[in-house]
């Protein structure tokens, strides 16, 4: 994508002077601890539903997954399902309002405390926030390579200065304005992407003759898939892998299950819900999240999938076989050669609008997660009233620690980010999240044990048997020798299906062998 | 269906815009309900 027009410049610059404004009135608006680690409970429900949705969209969902889908086909439209389905209207509806209503209860203000509160432990809440401060700098790690990418090539600057000029426009407004400056970019952001989203899915029907010829089209390609994909199960890209193929156990368990239920336990996500008054404005932003998540995720794996049709009458070419074997470059291959030149260039804003709106979430929870619950509540036993200042020194040090993995850390890992962090959450905390808010009768040990379990199962996962981990990471190879010490289908099982399962049982059994909590204190958590 | 031949695909398709609809449709049921819920205590 090189399109160095100053018009292209000069829409940066007025978007990036809108950006410094937005996150000129978080600063403004940030008056107390509420303000800055959950908007001080009061933000809008159509700035909740864009920011929700924002964040949850980063530049891989649309580039990464879209390019996914340009591989394996429309199958990944079940993964558009579960985002709308289990990602929105489950998250918002089931969870959120417990969420919220918990959340102003414990007086919580970040997802580590609301759990750490619920089981009356500082362990919870301190190894929760390590896990995240840990972690979610891999996730950054390659949401900044992506937007620092897109800077590259399209301004035709050098990358390292890319990703100098990114982190440090997306930490300033972090750091001053805290989530209320998050919140309003992610709003902004969230608009720009749609509006290009929207554009992509018109002109790529319109250019295919219509909503049935174009998947005709591509429906009449089968007999096209090359070798390698029809030996792994692959059956055409308007079908279903076939059932129980290698192909099918990545696209249900890693790609539908594993990012389609990892979701519910984002902490980046879930601390949202603790950013409104009332349940009625988490319904209202249900009618917008729905539609808005299925322009992101729907229309990139649909546009995806045509994309072979597109090549193949253009070139007579299948689309992995354009992007010379690289599925991260469908998408803008795709879009450089169909779409018109106006549109590259909103479509780039579209990109580095959902790199940002991302990356300044996370960079805003990793700073929460070890300035306020790892140091302040659990090093400290939450003695320091300087909450806000802890958590921007924090947010600096975990965005160094996202640049510094950016640069050493090799692709072939950081390529496996999302999925990583996605599944750890997966199993770490969901089963300690759901329990904490539906089932009364969970104790502080049965949430303790199954936050150690899930992460640790999960990570034992990752490391030794899920191929696509194992191999890279290379520590099974070190110690025993071998890839993964697993072999067969095991090996393309997602760590989410083995490890979140484990949590649960080992969360219920502990919970009935150990002493309820107390009732008053359920009361509490609970009330009205 | 919609020149998609596997059913597994089409469904996925249709539910995509069923769900979506289905977010409208409840937000805009729920727009002022004020049902069950607690204000944030200042």
């Amino acid at each position: 994508m090189t399109l160095s027009t100053p018009v292209l410049g000069i829409i940066i610059l007025i978007y990036l002077l809108v950006i410094f404004y937005l996150g000129w009135l978080g600063y403004k608006n940030t008056k107390e601890t509420e303000d800055y680690m959950v908007a001080g409970r009061k933000i809008h429900p159509y700035i909740l539903a864009l920011s929700y949705g924002a964040t949850f969209i980063s530049t891989s969902a649309i580039i990464g997954f879209g390019g996914a889908a340009g591989a394996l086909g429309m199958g990944l439209l079940w993964l558009a399902f579960m985002n709308i389905f289990v990602g929105i209207f489950i998250a918002f509806v089931v969870f959120g309002s417990k969420t919220r209503r918990m959340g102003v209860n414990l007086n919580a203000v970040t997802f580590p405390e609301l759990i750490g509160r619920r089981f009356q432990s500082r362990f919870i809440q301190g190894f929760s926030g390590a896990l995240i401060g840990v972690f979610m700098p891999l996730y950054a790690g390659i949401v900044l390579i992506g937007g620092a990418r897109f800077l590259e090539s399209t301004l035709s600057i050098n990358y390292d200065v890319a990703v100098l000029i990114l982190t440090v426009i997306v930490a300033a407004y972090v750091i001053t304005g805290g989530l209320i400056a998050v919140m309003y970019t992610d709003a902004l952001q969230g608009t720009l992407m749609f509006i290009g989203m929207v554009f992509l899915l018109v002109f790529t029907y319109a250019k295919m003759g219509g909503v049935t010829a174009a998947h005709s089209a591509l429906t009449a390609m089968n007999d096209l898939v090359p070798e390698s994909l029809a030996a792994g199960g692959h059956l055409g890209w308007t079908s279903m892998p076939a059932f129980g193929s290698p192909i099918w156990w990545t696209l249900v368990s890693t790609l539908v299950l594993g990012v389609g239920i990892g979701v519910i336990a984002q902490p980046q996500l879930a601390v949202r819900f603790m950013t409104v008054k009332n349940d009625k404005a988490l319904n209202r932003a249900v009618l917008v999240g729905g539609p808005f998540i299925l322009m992101m995720t729907g229309v990139a794996f649909t546009v995806g999938a045509l994309s072979n049709a597109y090549f193949y009458n253009t070139v007579g070419k299948i689309s992995v076989v354009v992007a010379g074997g690289n599925t991260d470059l469908i998408m803008p291959e795709f879009i450089n050669s169909a779409m018109p030149d106006t549109f590259v260039v909103l479509f780039m804003l579209t990109l580095l609008a959902a790199a940002m709106s991302t990356l300044s979430s996370q960079f805003h929870t990793m700073g929460t997660s070890i300035g306020h619950d790892f140091y302040r509540e659990y090093l400290k036993k939450g003695e320091l009233g300087q909450t806000i200042n802890i958590t921007k020194i924090a947010i600096a040090g975990t965005i160094l620690a996202s640049v510094v993995l950016a640069y050493i850390l090799p692709i072939s890992i950081i390529a496996r980010a999302t999925a990583i962090f996605f599944g750890l959450c997966a199993a770490a905390f969901l089963p300690m999240y759901a329990g904490a808010l539906f089932w009364k009768r969970m104790t502080k040990e049965g949430a303790i044990a199954s936050l150690l379990v899930g992460t640790f199962s999960s990570l034992f996962w990752l490391a030794f048997v899920h191929k696509s981990e194992a191999v890279p990471l290379g520590i099974s190879k070190a110690i025993f020798g071998v890839d993964t010490i697993l072999t067969g289908t095991w090996t393309v099982v997602d760590p989410i299906l083995v490890a979140t399962p484990l949590a649960i049982v080992i969360a219920i059994v502990v919970s009935l062998m150990t002493k309820p909590t107390p009732q008053e204190h359920l009361e509490v958590c609970f009330k009205k | 269906m919609l020149g998609i031949d596997d059913p597994q695909i089409w469904l996925a398709y249709i539910l995509c815009f069923v769900s979506a609809i289905g977010c409208i449709i409840y937000g805009a049921l729920k727009w002022n309900d004020d049902s069950g819920e607690g204000e944030v205590a200042k």
